[in-house]
């Protein structure tokens, strides 16, 4: 196999860094583990922080027994998104799932990299998979998984994040969900739906409009705005005890943006003292805090991972832009200069792009640029593409489009490419969000 | 630090001969059900059960307005695109609704903003937020109390024509006039 190690890093430094008291004291104890087992660091496949990965062609032959074949189709499917795996065709597989493992069989056809697996019981299922390297012609990792046949979607992605992990190091985004804002005539409500639209849900919550929630960065939290009796809430429904509390209310357009780190403050705009400023507010202590007054509009504000940044929007040049400046307000620059109307920006949880909705030739579509105002990248070009935001790993791209008639939920990778639809027909979506874990 | 928890947790395992699966679930997040793979790399054995918690549903309460409300006893004002200052055309409807409250000091008046949807969710609504109060401003500057007007925006959530047509984002650039009565 074709040993792409360009540029790994090793995680063991780092963790010495952050935690070296609590390491040294673990210390003895790590080296008698790895004497007692003699583990040796996984070797890694794909290095997908590299500029230029090599996609590893990967065979996902259908797995025996009862759902062995929808089982392997979703594995197939979850790696093939990826665009770091070419997915070989079944057809010129010699040898099934069930056969012995040979090499010769996968190199053959140019796989370098086999899963293979079988699902035994009816309604509790047990799933043994086996990932093999084809040029080494060796096991690298094999597993049996079980759970209730209700959940052999969820199951089918627990193994791809494990073949996914073992391939790249790096945890995989299949088991992550999007929760976004359904409009059926003049009710909003929030559904929650795997990342691949599967298995959607509604939560209850209702409203006469709802906008875009936000995620807490641990995922047990949820904020939005909703229009009720006439007045803009700020809402939080919590994962926990699934319930829903009305947290920020003041006269004027109240309009949640995302969560800081630590899951209890959030930065909002509001025009509670007259113009759309933002301004930020701790759930626990209620603790009001404004950044900006300006006379103009300033909208949807997105947060830097580490939550020392924010992009926001600002007429105050005359058009709608997107602009940063510090968590304190100090040092604001504005960041986009391409066309009459930027929005919507969101930033990527490795904080290297910001996601946007930009005009362009009359329609929206979606934008990434660098934190520093370079590297402008158009991603769509059909219908409007609106509400971007980025994947837990800052590998994809959720947004709305309405290039298919209503709006509806669609993903993409980050450069742009594999964008498909992933919810329903006649369901009118908007809003999405993906979940951070 | 979720590496170093699985660490610990595997040195855990190790200090207390405890195979325990629960000794390794994850911190955060478990409303979510997201059974990581405690399993360390390179093993060539390991089990796991996939489960997830149901969710119950959670109810919104208190939806709609309280207000007897009034619509249409007023006409429309329409606004320039991406513009929230009010038109010529829009100040005798202004005057009707400021005399109407002169008149009865009983009654409130809401006023809603609207935009076309040309535009982003957000960004719209901050438009809508400055069309519907620069109406109420042109209403007090009449001689009405500012507490009997609220103003509320909706943004391009609301629009009362669908074409994407300049004639029809012109109908949905709008000021909307609502009577409230009662409590």
């Amino acid at each position: 196999m074709m040993k792409l190690r360009i540029g790994h890093r090793s995680k063991l430094p780092v963790r010495r860094r952050s935690q070296s008291s609590i390491f040294f004291l673990l210390l003895p104890l790590f080296i008698l583990y790895f004497s007692l087992f003699t583990i040796v660091e996984a070797k890694v496949y794909i290095d997908i922080a590299s500029p230029a990965v090599r996609k590893l062609p990967i065979a996902v032959p259908e797995f025996g027994g009862t759902g062995g074949r929808e089982l392997s189709d979703i594995i197939r499917d979850d790696l093939d998104f990826t665009g770091i795996f070419v997915c070989l065709d079944r057809n010129t597989f010699i040898e099934s799932s069930s056969q012995p493992f040979n090499a010769k069989n996968w190199t053959v056809i140019g796989a370098e990299a086999v899963v293979k697996g079988t699902v035994s019981g009816a309604k509790n299922l047990v799933a043994t998979v086996s990932l093999y390297d084809a040029l080494e012609g060796r096991e690298i990792f094999r597993k049996e998984y079980q759970t209730d046949a209700s959940l052999l979607r969820p199951l089918a992605h627990t193994i791809a994040n494990d073949i996914y992990r073992q391939m790249t190091g790096e945890p995989g985004i299949f088991r992550t969900r999007v929760a976004y804002v359904v409009r059926k005539g003049e009710e909003d409500s929030i559904s929650l739906a795997d990342w691949d639209g599967h298995r959607a849900i509604t939560l209850g919550i209702k409203g006469n409009v709802i906008l875009s929630p936000h995620w807490s960065k641990d995922g047990s939290r949820l904020i939005y705005s909703s229009e009720r009796i006439r007045q803009w809430g700020i809402y939080l429904l919590d994962f926990k005890k699934m319930s829903e509390t009305k947290v920020f209310s003041a006269k004027g357009t109240n309009i949640a943006g995302d969560f800081f780190p630590d899951a209890d403050e959030f930065i909002f705009s509001s025009s509670m003292n007259g113009n759309q400023d933002l301004y930020t507010y701790r759930v626990s202590s209620a603790k009001l805090n404004r950044l900006t007054s300006s006379r103009g509009i300033e909208v949807s504000p997105t947060l830097s991972p580490d939550g020392s940044q924010i992009s926001f929007i600002s007429d105050r040049d005359g058009t709608p832009q997107l602009f940063i400046m510090g968590r304190d307000s100090h040092n604001s620059r504005r960041l986009t200069f391409n066309g009459p109307y930027n929005t919507s920006p969101s930033w990527s949880p490795r904080g290297d792009r910001i996601v946007f909705s930009g005009r362009q030739g009359g329609k929206n579509q979606v934008f990434t640029i660098s934190p520093d105002g370079s590297g402008i990248s158009q991603l769509t070009d059909r219908g409007n593409n609106e509400d971007p935001s980025f994947s837990p790993d800052g590998r994809y791209i959720v947004f709305s489009s309405d290039r298919d008639g209503e709006k509806a939920v669609y993903i993409m990778r980050a450069n742009g490419e594999a964008q498909k639809r992933i919810t329903p027909k006649g369901l009118r979506v908007f809003g999405p969000r993906w979940s951070p874990n | 630090m979720k590496q170093f928890l699985v660490l610990a947790a595997v040195l855990g395992l190790v200090a207390f001969g405890c195979a325990e699966r629960k000794a390794v679930a994850p911190t955060q997040s478990q409303e979510m059900q997201q059974p990581q793979t405690q399993t360390p790399e390179g093993s060539t054995k390991a089990q796991e059960k996939i489960t997830e918690q149901q969710m119950a549903k959670v109810e919104s309460k208190d939806i709609h307005s309280k207000f007897e409300e009034i619509s249409g006893m007023f006409k429309d004002i329409y606004f320039d695109y991406d513009k929230y200052d009010v038109r010529e055309d829009a100040k005798q409807t202004l005057k009707a609704v400021a005399d109407h409250l002169r008149k009865n000091t009983a009654q409130k008046v809401l006023i809603e903003g609207h935009c076309d949807d040309r535009g982003t969710s957000e960004y719209n609504l901050g438009l809508g937020d400055k069309r519907a109060k620069s109406a109420k401003d042109f209403i007090v500057s009449m001689g009405v109390p500012s507490s009997r007007i609220d103003t509320i925006s909706y943004g391009k959530e609301k629009p009362v024509c669908s074409e994407h047509a300049e004639n029809c984002w012109a109908k949905n650039r709008r000021g909307h006039f609502v009577l409230l009565k009662g409590k």
